[in-house]
């Protein structure tokens, strides 16, 4: 694997993506400080 | 998060290999509402249909993180009646993570997931006494107290 997370940052691709892929979504609310 | 747990490389192996990372401001619209967001970090874990089963708020190293992430999985599939996925993804955090504050509920959500599959209610007898036997302070050693009477 890569050494960094490839965050997704629209919903709709994360959910079309984890269709496809058969998996579940992790998201993160963060605050950028 | 983003300076400790998320550079880590057990944790990037383990998203990548498991999840899709989704990653958005705590003030962005709709989501933050959508999701009721009011501190940070608010990690979710979602099904591919959009549907919330597990969260937790605040910071959680490498070792807690990856379990609770387990456990999102593992509640997902059971709260989609799929439970040998279940079983999978809760056995998973027993072995390689027992130790963590994810492995108590785990148990016993295993438990419920053997009974659910066998409808043998000794398994949730079980359960319970692998809880108060390994975990005896923990709020889910108490939420299977009655099933010491199975």
């Amino acid at each position: 694997m890569g050494d960094k997370i490839k965050w997704e940052s629209s919903m709709d691709s994360a959910l079309a993506r984890a269709r496809s892929e058969r998996k579940h979504v992790l998201l993160d609310f963060f605050n950028p400080g | 998060m983003d300076a400790v747990t998320y550079p880590d490389s057990k944790v990037v192996s383990f998203i990548g290999e498991n999840l899709i990372p989704l990653q958005v401001q705590f003030d962005t619209q709709p989501l933050a509402s959508d999701f009721n967001v009011k501190w940070t970090p608010t990690v979710i874990t979602l099904d591919a249909d959009g549907r919330e089963h597990h969260r937790t708020v605040g910071f959680l190293a490498p070792d807690e993180l990856i379990p609770s992430l387990l456990l999102g999985m593992g509640k997902s599939c059971f709260e989609n009646e799929r439970f040998n996925d279940a079983l999978s993804y809760l056995e998973k955090i027993l072995a390689d993570y027992p130790k963590s504050d994810s492995a108590p509920e785990a148990h016993y959500l295993r438990g419920v997931c053997r009974f659910k599959s066998t409808h043998d209610p000794k398994l949730l007898k079980e359960a319970y006494e692998k809880l108060s036997k390994e975990y005896p302070s923990s709020e889910w050693t108490k939420r299977a107290y009655p099933y010491r009477l199975l």
